[in-house]
C-alpha cells in the first residue's frame, strides 16, 4: 500500500507542475488549452440542453395549455404539487418506488461486481471472452422482447419454469407467478439483474485491469492465496469506482425503472406493487396531456434525488471517495 | 443518462414552445380572420351558385395525413395495389405522418410545434372538439353540397346531427358509419370438439358451464373458453346476464350502466355482480386460461389456428375464426369453427341479448385542418373514397380483378374470381383495407351479402355468413351514447382516470384472486367505496348530461 501512495504523490507533484494552483486561473486554463478544448463541447452541450430548458420547470406552477403556450397559461402556484401529495395512490407509489429501488441496490448493485471479480479469476481467455459477450448481450434487447420472454417462461400453461418444477416434483400445481403480487418484486429484480449484469460488469473489469500487477506479484510472494488477493488488493483498488456508482445509484433511488415496470406490470392486478413514480407520471400526466402535473411530479422527484445524492456524497466523503 | 434524456426532452418541448410562440402569434391572428372572410359573404349571397366541384384526378393532389393511433402505420403509399391504382389514376399522393408508436406524445408535439398536418384520422369526441374550439379545423358544410357521396351516404344517417359540432357545423368524415346494424362480437365454437361431446345444447350460461367442464375433462390440452388477450372478451360474456344491455357497458369505455335516463354505478349493478361471479368461477376452475391477462395476441391466435380452443369470445372473433376455420379444414374437412347465437342466463330471452354494439356514426373520423392549402380537394378525395368506386378499390383492389362495375341498384358487381379465389381475395383485402379511412359499412356489407347469399354454403365467406346470420342481429345500437367521455385534462377526465385504475384492478382481482363468490362481491363493494371517494358520481353526472344532450339533438 505504501508503494501505491508514493506513486500517487509523485503523480500529484507532476500534475502540479503543469496545472499549478499558484498560477492565476487564466494562466492555468491557457496552459492546459488542449485539454480544455476537449471539455468545451460537453459544457456547451450541457448548458444548452440541461440548463437553458430548466425554465420549463416553471410549467409545474402553471395550468399549462398547449393552445395558450407558456406565456399565456395561468399561474396556479403549488396546485399540482398539492394534488400529487394528496393523490390517493401517493403513499403506495412512494412505497413501491423506494422498495423496488432498495431491492435493486441490495441485489442488483453487487451483482456485476461479483461477476467482474469472478471473470477476473478466469484464466482461459477464450472462455472469459465468451462469458463476457454472452452476459452483456441481454443489455441490447429491448424490454418489449425481454418481457415477452418472461411472460412465456413464467406462464401457467406450458411455462418452462412451471414445467421444470412440476417434472422435478417440487410443486404439484403450477404456480401463477404473474397473477400474484407476492412474486412481482422478485421477478422485476431478477429480470433486471439478468439483463444488466454483463454490461454493468464492464466498468469494473476495466477498473480491475488498471490495477498494478506488481501488487499481485508482491502479495503472492508474501504467500497470499487468490481469495485473499481479491479481498486485499482487487476490491480495495476498485473501491473508488464502486463508491462512485453507489452514490449515483442512491441519487437515482426514486427512479425505480420505467419500461420494465410498465411492461412486466401490464396485468392490472400487479398495479398495487408495480406502480412507481415514473409509470404514474406516464399514465396520469403524459397520456392525458396534463403537462403541468407531470412536470410537478418530475420536479418533486428531482428535488428529492438531489437531496439523496448530496447525502450519499457526504457519507462517501468520510471514506475519502466522494464525488465532490 | 436518465437526467440527460429528461433534460433533452424538456429541451425539445421548450424549443417547440418557442417555435409555437413565434409562429403561433402570427397564425392565430390570421385564422379567425379567414373564417370570417369565408363565412360572411357566403351567408349573405348564398343564392349564388356554388363553384363547380373539383374533379379528382384532374390534377395532382398531395397532402399530409396524421393517423392518431399508436398501433397504426400507414402502408407505404403506392406499394399496395389499391394505393398504387389511386396514385396512378387519381393522382393522389398521401404523405403519412406516423405516431411513432406513441400517439398521445405525437399529438402534443404537433400541437406545440404548430405544424399541423393537412388531415388527421382520430377518435370522435373530446379531442376533436378541442381542436375545433381552437379554430384549427375546416368546416365541411360547403363542400358536402358539391360532392355526391358524403351527401348520399353520410347525410342520410338518422343521427347525423350527433356528428355536428356545438356550432352546428360538420367537421368530421366518419369511418365505418352505418344505417344498419353491424359488428362482429359473438361466440365462436370449435366444431370437432363440439361434435365429439355429442353436440349439446348451448343456450344458457348453465349449458356453457357444463360444456366447458366437459371440454376440460375430455381435452385437457384445449383451452375451454378463450377470452382473448387481456381478457377482452369478458365484458361481452357478461352480456348474458341482462336483456337489452350490450356487453360494452361493462368495459373500460363506459364503466357505468345507463338506467332510466341516467348513468349509475357499475360496481353495484346486480347483473354485473352476478356475471363477475360467474367469470370468477370459470377462472377458479381453470375453464378460462390462467394466462389470460398476460398472454399476447399471437398466443391467442396460435391457439385458435391450431384448434386448441373450444369456445372463443372477443370483440371481433370473426377474423381469427374465419382463418382458423380455413386452417382446420385443410387437415379435416369436417373440422372448423362456427358461431352460435348469444348465451343467456336461464330465464332470459335469448333474442334480447346483445353481445356487442354498433354506432351509426361508426368508429372514428377524419378531420381536415386549417393547415391544408386546398381543403376542398382533400375533401373531394375522401368523398370519392367513401363512395362506391373508392370503397371497392380499397376493399377488393383495383377494378377488373375481383369486382367490375356496379349492379343496377348501385352495389358492387363481383367477378367470378371473387367466389373462386377466396384466398387471393382475402389477401387483397388484407393489403388494401388499412387505407380505408372512410369505410362505408352499408355499401360494403350489402354488396357482399347480396352476392354471397346466392352462393352455396361452402363457397360463402365464413365471416360474411356468420355476420349475416348472427352477429349483425345481436349488436345493440348505442349511437345515443357517443362522445360522452370527458377530455383527459378536464376535472372529470382526471376523475375518470382514477376510476379506470380502480375498475381495472377490481376487475382483475375479482377474477384472478377471489377464492369464492363472496370474495368477488367484497372486492366489488370495496371498489364502489373507493370509486365514490374518488368522485365517481361527478363522472356519472357528466356522462348523463352528455347522453341527454345527444338525445335532445
Amino acid at each position: 500500500m505504501t508503494t501505491q501512495s508514493a506513486a500517487v504523490r509523485k503523480e500529484k507533484t507532476r500534475k502540479k507542475e503543469r496545472y499549478g494552483r499558484d498560477l492565476s486561473l487564466g494562466r492555468r486554463l491557457l496552459n492546459q488549452w488542449d485539454i480544455q478544448l476537449m471539455v468545451i463541447p460537453a459544457i456547451i452541450y450541457i448548458f444548452i440542453f440541461c440548463y437553458i430548458p430548466m425554465y420549463g420547470l416553471l410549467m409545474s406552477f402553471q395550468d399549462f395549455s398547449i393552445f395558450k403556450g407558456f406565456w399565456k397559461s395561468p399561474w396556479v402556484g403549488l396546485k399540482h404539487f398539492k394534488a400529487f401529495l394528496a393523490a390517493p395512490d401517493f403513499w403506495n407509489i412512494m412505497r413501491n418506488t423506494v422498495v423496488i429501488s432498495l431491492l435493486r441496490i441490495f441485489f442488483g448493485f453487487p451483482a456485476p461486481i461479483i461477476l467482474a471479480l469472478m471473470l477476473n479469476e478466469v484464466r482461459n481467455r477464450t472462455f472469459k471472452r465468451v462469458i463476457q459477450t454472452v452476459s452483456y448481450l441481454p443489455h441490447f434487447l429491448s424490454w418489449v422482447i425481454v418481457s415477452s420472454f418472461v411472460f412465456s417462461i413464467l406462464s401457467v400453461e406450458n411455462g418452462s419454469l412451471n414445467l421444470l418444477l412440476l417434472k422435478l416434483n417440487i410443486i404439484k400445481e403450477p404456480i401463477s407467478f404473474l397473477d400474484e403480487n407476492k412474486y412481482f418484486w422478485s421477478i422485476i429484480v431478477t429480470t433486471g439483474i439478468w439483463k444488466e449484469i454483463g454490461f454493468g460488469s464492464i466498468v469494473y473489469l476495466a477498473a480491475i485491469a488498471g490495477i498494478d500487477p506488481q501488487l499481485y506479484e508482491a502479495a503472492s510472494m508474501d504467500g497470499a492465496s487468490r481469495t485473499r488477493q481479491i479481498f486485499l488488493i482487487t476490491i480495495p483498488c476498485i473501491l473508488p469506482v464502486i463508491i462512485l456508482f453507489l452514490i449515483l445509484a442512491i441519487g437515482d433511488l426514486l427512479s425505480a425503472g420505467f419500461e420494465d415496470l410498465l411492461l412486466l406490470g401490464s396485468n392490472p392486478i400487479q398495479r398495487p406493487v408495480s406502480d412507481v413514480i415514473d409509470t404514474y407520471v406516464y399514465r396520469h400526466g403524459v397520456k392525458t396531456q396534463r403537462f403541468s402535473y407531470a412536470t410537478a411530479v418530475g420536479m418533486f422527484k428531482a428535488v428529492i434525488s438531489i437531496g439523496l445524492l448530496a447525502g450519499a456524497n457526504k457519507l462517501a466523503k468520510k471514506t475519502g471517495n466522494s464525488l465532490w | 443518462m436518465r437526467l440527460l434524456k429528461k433534460g433533452l426532452s424538456i429541451a425539445l418541448i421548450m424549443v417547440m414552445v418557442l417555435t409555437s410562440l413565434l409562429t403561433g402569434c402570427g397564425g392565430k391572428d390570421n385564422t379567425p380572420a379567414t373564417v370570417g372572410d369565408n363565412n360572411t359573404p357566403k351567408a349573405s349571397d348564398g343564392q349564388q351558385p356554388s363553384a363547380s366541384a373539383w374533379e379528382l384526378g384532374s390534377e395532382e393532389l398531395e397532402f399530409s395525413y396524421y393517423h392518431h393511433y399508436s398501433w397504426y402505420t400507414m402502408p407505404n403509399w403506392g406499394e399496395d395495389p389499391a394505393s398504387k391504382w389511386i396514385l396512378e389514376n387519381k393522382k393522389v399522393k398521401i404523405n403519412a405522418i406516423s405516431s411513432g408508436g406513441d400517439a398521445e406524445a405525437k399529438m402534443s408535439t404537433i400541437l406545440i410545434s404548430g405544424e399541423l398536418p393537412d388531415a388527421i384520422w382520430m377518435e370522435r369526441g373530446a379531442e376533436v372538439e378541442k381542436l375545433r374550439s381552437e379554430g384549427l379545423l375546416v368546416p365541411l358544410d360547403d363542400y358536402i353540397e358539391k360532392y355526391p357521396n358524403y351527401k348520399k351516404w353520410v347525410m342520410s344517417l338518422e343521427n347525423i346531427d350527433m356528428l355536428r359540432s356545438p356550432d352546428g357545423k360538420l367537421y368530421q368524415i366518419p369511418n365505418w358509419y352505418t344505417s344498419q346494424p353491424n359488428g362482429n362480437t359473438g361466440y365462436v365454437v370449435n366444431k370437432k370438439i363440439y361434435e365429439a361431446l355429442g353436440s349439446p345444447k348451448l343456450e344458457t350460461t348453465d349449458d356453457l358451464y357444463n360444456y366447458l367442464v366437459a371440454v376440460k375433462e375430455r381435452f385437457p390440452d384445449v383451452t375451454p373458453l378463450e377470452v382473448g388477450e387481456g381478457g377482452d372478451g369478458i365484458e361481452y360474456l357478461l352480456s348474458a346476464f341482462k336483456e337489452n344491455r350490450s356487453g360494452v357497458f361493462y368495459g373500460s369505455n363506459y364503466m357505468a350502466i345507463p338506467q332510466d335516463g341516467k348513468f349509475v354505478s357499475l360496481f353495484t349493478d346486480p347483473a354485473y355482480r352476478e356475471g363477475m361471479q360467474f367469470v370468477s368461477r370459470l377462472f377458479r376452475e381453470k375453464l378460462i386460461s390462467p394466462d389470460t391477462f398476460t398472454q399476447l395476441k399471437e398466443e391467442v391466435d396460435r391457439k385458435v389456428l391450431t384448434g386448441k380452443v373450444a369456445v372463443y369470445i372477443t370483440s371481433s372473433p370473426t377474423e381469427m375464426g374465419s382463418q382458423g376455420d380455413m386452417e382446420l379444414k385443410k387437415q379435416d374437412p369436417n373440422d372448423g369453427y362456427f358461431m352460435i347465437w348469444p348465451i343467456a342466463k336461464p330465464g332470459l330471452d335469448r333474442n334480447k341479448i346483445y353481445t356487442g354494439d354498433y354506432k351509426e356514426l361508426g368508429w372514428n373520423v377524419t378531420v381536415i385542418t386549417k393547415a391544408a392549402k386546398d381543403p376542398e380537394k382533400i375533401f373531394a378525395f375522401f368523398d370519392w373514397l367513401t363512395g362506391p368506386e373508392g370503397q371497392c378499390t380499397v376493399m377488393w383492389g383495383p377494378r377488373g380483378l375481383y369486382w367490375d362495375g356496379f349492379t343496377e341498384d348501385g352495389w358492387a358487381k363481383f367477378t367470378d374470381a371473387y367466389a373462386n379465389d377466396p384466398a387471393g381475395r382475402d389477401e387483397m383485402t388484407s393489403q388494401t383495407e388499412p387505407i380505408n379511412w372512410a369505410g362505408n359499412t352499408v355499401f360494403v356489407d350489402v354488396s357482399k351479402a347480396q352476392y354471397e347469399a346466392n352462393l352455396p354454403v361452402e363457397k360463402q365467406n365464413w365471416q360474411t355468413r356468420f355476420q349475416r346470420e348472427i352477429t349483425w342481429k345481436t349488436q345493440q345500437n348505442t349511437t345515443e351514447f357517443i362522445n360522452i367521455n370527458p377530455a383527459g385534462d378536464s376535472d372529470e377526465g382526471i376523475i375518470r382516470l382514477t376510476i379506470t385504475d380502480i375498475f381495472e384492478q377490481a376487475r382483475a382481482s375479482a377474477i384472478q384472486t377471489a377464492k369464492s363468490d363472496a370474495e368477488v362481491l367484497a372486492i366489488l363493494d370495496e371498489a364502489e367505496r373507493q370509486a365514490q371517494a374518488a368522485g365517481y358520481q361527478i363522472l356519472l353526472d357528466y356522462m348523463t348530461a352528455r347522453w341527454q344532450e345527444n338525445l335532445n339533438k
